[in-house]
């Protein structure tokens, strides 16, 4: 079985660096929150602050969205040609009908499966995906617009305390970081079925440890990046 | 556990100001802010034609400015006193919009919210409130409200007490007059400020979604373990490459 290369160990090492601060924060983010603006419930609440303390629950969640923050920051311009800007091609090139075609179908797939979507009229066919499906697309696409928002409403959320006249502004920024983190909390469920769950997606979960998928998996997963993959040995022999 | 409780006979006020000065000395309260007040309404009915209503954080049952704080930064104790964890405070100044006695201030120098606390920092050690201890006409009495033995709770039981409360916000003042006071209708409406009130919703919403992605995704789970949706010619079919994109 050939295997291909499809991360590379800084990509691996920051994405279960983000998934770990991610689960940190959304966690220790809505048990900072009180009553009717607290999404799980009272109870939530009162486990983390049973394991922190009243103060040290922010005084973690300001420390962790920090930490996340700087290395981010670090990262970013450090692998900006290696990593960053392939990623961002990447997950930027998004062919709106299709890859909506594809989600539906998906969707549909995982629910009734092939024989049940062929019953009701339903092409079973999904559009050909690049590097990544339209669904990591989409979520990726959110993760990078949410996390920036995350980070700068954050920012004012934590030293805003020491400047007079921005209460109004302050409001705001608590109202976009939980709609930003709220829309994560929804959306990660479904990416980490998607990734570690769903049929035939245990190579691509795998990649994620060792950084090398089947060419078999690339050929009927992404058969876009796999042609690219060919088309560029075959112009590296030509050579 | 005491239930503290503050009764005020604004009768006995002539306005001396020792009350908040008291306070502001014991508080450290920063220059030009406060957190207790006199009123002064005209009222025919008192001398110099003028009536005098000291007052403070009302330690409301139905605090307002608890619903509106989104960080649990300030809570109803056990108690009986409104309290505020400036630890927990993001200074976004919610509470005190939602406060119809206008009670909270946002401290200058420390960027969180401040208010009366019946004198937290010293009641510990059997002190009465500063404005209690510096008042030369006795004007507030403070005390345990659930010891039928205590002043207060002896006030409470044999007069009549006279609340002060918002009629378009009503928050179940625990701070009470005896007898008549000036004027009673003074507190404001209470104002819940568009992204705190906005929060709820957004809450409301993850709440629904993500109970409905989580749960979706335990049930793909289990539908796919007992309900594989593979076919015999194996997993779902992709589009070849070649055909770039969606087949006709």
């Amino acid at each position: 079985m050939t295997m291909i290369r499809r991360h590379n160990q800084s990509a691996i090492c920051m994405h279960w660096f983000n998934a770990l601060c991610w689960l940190f924060l959304l966690g220790s983010g809505f048990a900072l929150l009180a009553g009717e603006m607290q999404p799980i419930g009272a109870w939530w609440s009162e486990l983390w602050v049973g394991i922190f303390g009243e103060a040290g629950l922010l005084v973690a969640h300001i420390a962790i969205g920090s930490l996340w923050a700087g290395i981010y920051a670090l990262y970013t311009p450090l692998f900006l040609r290696r990593d960053v800007l392939p990623f961002l091609r990447e997950i930027f090139a998004v062919s709106l009908r299709c890859d909506l075609i594809w989600c539906i179908r998906k969707a549909f797939w995982l629910v009734m499966g092939a024989s049940g979507m062929r019953k009701i009229g339903m092409q079973t066919q999904l559009p050909a995906q690049g590097f990544y499906n339209a669904g990591q697309k989409f979520v990726a696409i959110a993760a990078i617009i949410c996390s920036i928002s995350l980070v700068v409403t954050g920012l004012l959320l934590a030293f805003s305390v020491m400047q007079q006249g921005l209460e109004a502004l302050v409001r705001w920024a608590l109202l976009l970081h939980l709609c930003c983190a709220g829309l994560m909390a929804i959306l990660l469920p479904v990416h980490i079925y998607m990734a570690a769950c769903a049929p035939g997606e245990r190579p691509a979960l795998i990649s994620m440890l060792t950084g090398f998928v089947p060419e078999d998996f690339a050929k009927h997963h992404n058969p876009l990046w796999h042609a690219s993959l060919v088309e560029k040995a075959g112009e590296h022999n030509r050579h | 556990m005491p239930r503290y409780r503050m009764l005020i006979d604004s009768n006995k006020c002539y306005n001396c100001g020792a009350c908040i000065v008291g306070c502001q000395q014991r508080n450290s309260v920063p220059y030009g802010y406060r957190r207790n007040w006199v009123r002064v309404d005209a009222d025919p009915d008192y001398g110099f034609g003028k009536g005098f209503q000291p007052g403070g954080c009302m330690q409301c049952d139905a605090p307002l400015c608890v619903e509106a704080c989104p960080t649990q930064a300030t809570w109803k104790g056990d108690d009986g006193v409104v309290l505020i964890d400036v630890q927990r405070c993001i200074g976004c100044g919610a509470c005190i919009a939602a406060c119809p006695y206008d009670a909270r201030y946002r401290h200058p120098e420390r960027g969180t919210v401040d208010k009366c606390d019946y004198c937290a920092s010293s009641r510990h050690l059997g002190i009465a409130p500063a404005c209690v201890q510096l008042c030369p006409a006795q004007v507030r009495t403070f005390g345990d409200a659930s010891d039928p033995s205590s002043e207060v709770a002896q006030i409470a039981a044999q007069q009549t007490l006279t609340y002060v409360e918002s009629p378009q916000s009503p928050t179940k003042p625990s701070l009470a007059f005896v007898g008549a006071t000036t004027v009673t209708n003074w507190p404001r409406a209470a104002a819940l400020p568009s992204p705190i009130a906005a929060m709820r919703v957004v809450a409301t919403g993850v709440r629904y979604l993500g109970a409905l992605s989580l749960f979706g995704v335990i049930a793909m789970f289990f539908k796919q373990i007992l309900i594989p949706s593979d076919d015999k010619s194996g997993a779902e079919i992709h589009t070849p490459a070649s055909g770039k994109g969606e087949k006709p």
